[in-house]
């Protein structure tokens, strides 16, 4: 493993596995099982009423079930069942290309990261150096996907403000990324877009799409500056799940101003190379969250258009009879994503997934008490949570 | 302030295209209708007799050798037509166990180059008010019990609709969903905002 080292408990903690927790640089067996995701005050007041939210609820994109515990307005504490929809996947003893139709499918939103960290694991285990057009190739495609999820996070965020305008003209944004995706890979999710050591996108096409990039980055930061100035939705987030301490992974680590960034930490994709420095923010609320995921989509800009003079299609070429072991670990639009393998002849001995929604939740669930209902889904937008990430199971 | 949007969203003009009385601006190629015949072993037993079966398909790439992908968007079939619903149609979903993609495809027909709301398609945010159940995902023991208690829920008349290839035939991830009947089944992995808008303008028995 060229990227992490077992029993080693180095840098920042990154989340959990079926078996291990996982730091920036290392590994470590975990005995006891996951601790469940809830808050509990320790309070024995009959004001206080245990309130049901979800698991099925326009409120929310996916299933996920609360039970909140409140005097009425104030949310006092939390208990969440995130595996409410958890569900199974059969990648034990199947081939590599078995396993990524299943990978990519773990979630849709963030398909090109699950692929990208699945494949980049895999080819630690095999043990091959990539070429470099691929390397610069996996970083437009992760770029154009975390202008998309970011774009959704800030749509989500102006609904329950009733900023109509914005939260439309957010969308129509987020859908010509989404139309040019499908233009470049045949897909608008990247499906089958990620091979070992390729990425099947026409990236001459892209080219072509520079212009409309650039102004669609104009446009959307002609919104951004206008919900900045906007104070009735300023105020909306102000203060809201104010978080500063651990456990802080992605855009809700770098909104309190911790400088944690898998794209300038870790060197399974070259970002170094095109100048990349994480943006940092010093306040730990929605509007922090919100802030950085605004600052990050034009830097996401500037980024894709920079690697793609330097991304190329490669030969996809392998021995299907290898054998080894291989972790890695990228930025994700929600934070840091690991994957780590067991590849015996060929087929899938071992999988293991940390999620950064898994800890975006419990830092979620931190951040909610002694806020308000009708905080409620300004702050849990903000954290970029993707349920179907969280309770995977693999067999 | 809100003048401010106000005049920023009137600037904008109309941003909603002419689909589906025009054809579709930006087809997606995956999914869409295949043709060709091929004895490929596809991964998820989508080529059946070397027919090809959209209840099954992923839309993975994996058989573009032999098989064709033509762009057409019409990856749906309705059983029953709710013509009770022709001026609004007003959907509950349920995501019984999706990997997102399916989600924001349905949320996507509300955007401006969609814009569902023309013709009379709403979400609603209670089973009470809901006329079509969305059902997307692969059946999970979490949501088996919610899934029945909100259609018991729902006013009649009303109709449920299976909504991409895990809720219809389980996509080789897990198992369909088995307890309600569909109305109406809409293709795709996850299916693109022409197929579901088009479908469900159909399903209300309105005429696009």
């Amino acid at each position: 493993m060229r990227y992490y080292k077992f029993n080693v408990r180095d840098g920042y903690y990154i989340g959990e596995t079926r078996q291990f927790s996982i730091y920036e640089k290392g590994m470590i067996r975990r005995d006891e099982p996951l601790e469940r995701l809830q808050i509990i005050p320790k309070i024995n007041d009959k004001n206080h009423f245990n309130f049901q939210y979800g698991p099925a609820t326009g409120g929310l994109i996916e299933s996920l079930d609360f039970k909140i515990i409140t005097n009425g307005e104030a949310i006092k504490g939390i208990v969440v069942n995130p595996y409410v929809k958890s569900r199974t996947m059969r990648c034990l003893n199947k081939t590599i290309d078995e396993c990524l139709l299943l990978v990519e499918r773990i979630n849709g939103y963030h398909s090109a990261s699950h692929s990208i960290a699945f494949l980049s694991a895999v080819e630690d285990a095999l043990n091959i150096d990539i070429a470099e057009g691929t390397y610069y190739g996996r970083i437009v495609i992760l770029e154009l996907e975390r202008i998309r999820s970011h774009l959704l996070v800030l749509k989500r965020m102006c609904e329950p403000a009733g900023f109509g305008v914005p939260m439309y003209q957010l969308s129509y944004i987020n859908e010509i990324i989404t139309r040019i995706i499908s233009d470049i890979s045949g897909h608008r999710y990247f499906y089958s877009t990620n091979k070992l050591n390729r990425v099947d996108v026409d990236f001459g096409l892209l080219s072509s799409y520079i212009q409309t990039l650039i102004k669609i980055k104009r446009e959307f930061e002609n919104i951004f500056n206008g919900l900045l100035e906007s104070k009735i939705f300023i105020n909306r987030l102000q203060g809201n799940g104010l978080i500063r301490d651990d456990p802080l992974i992605g855009p809700a680590a770098r909104a309190a101003g911790f400088r944690r960034d898998a794209r300038s930490n870790i060197s399974i994709l070259p970002y170094k190379e095109l100048n990349f420095e994480p943006i940092i923010f010093n306040e730990g609320d929605s509007f922090g969250r919100f802030y950085i995921r605004g600052l990050e989509i034009s830097q996401s800009f500037d980024l894709c258009i920079n690697a793609l003079e330097r991304a190329e299609q490669s030969e996809y070429n392998y021995s299907n009879n290898f054998s080894g072991e291989g972790a890695a670990r990228l930025e994700s639009p929600s934070g840091d994503l690991f994957y780590y393998v067991n590849i015996d002849n060929g087929l899938i001995k071992d999988i293991q997934m940390s999620s950064p929604s898994y800890l975006n939740l419990k830092s979620f669930i931190k951040s909610a008490i002694n806020t308000i209902f009708t905080d409620f889904h300004f702050n849990f937008e903000s954290f970029g949570i993707w349920v179907s990430e969280v309770g995977v199971e693999f067999i | 302030m809100s003048n401010q949007w106000f005049i920023k969203g009137v600037k904008k003009g109309i941003l909603t295209e002419g689909f589906p009385q025009s054809p579709p601006e930006k087809p997606p190629l995956r999914p869409s209708l295949l043709n060709g015949s091929s004895n490929f072993k596809c991964p998820v037993g989508a080529l059946d007799e070397n027919k090809w079966n959209p209840e099954k398909c992923i839309f993975c790439d994996k058989c573009s050798m032999e098989m064709h992908f033509t762009g057409d968007q019409k990856l749906f079939k309705i059983n029953r037509k709710m013509n009770a619903f022709k001026r609004s149609l007003y959907i509950y979903i349920i995501d019984s166990g999706t990997c997102g993609a399916c989600n924001a495809e349905l949320f996507n027909i509300f955007s401006p180059q969609y814009d569902a709301n023309r013709y009379g398609i709403f979400l609603t945010n209670t089973p009470r008010s809901a006329d079509v159940l969305v059902l997307m995902g692969v059946e999970t023991e979490g949501m088996k019990s919610v899934l029945e208690e909100t259609y018991e829920s729902m006013p009649e008349p009303k109709c449920v609709v299976k909504m991409g290839t895990c809720a219809i035939s389980g996509a080789g991830i897990g198992s369909k969903i088995s307890s309600l009947e569909p109305d109406a089944l809409i293709y795709g992995c996850p299916p693109s905002p022409y197929t579901i808008l088009e479908a469900l303008i159909e399903l209300k028995g309105d005429k696009p």
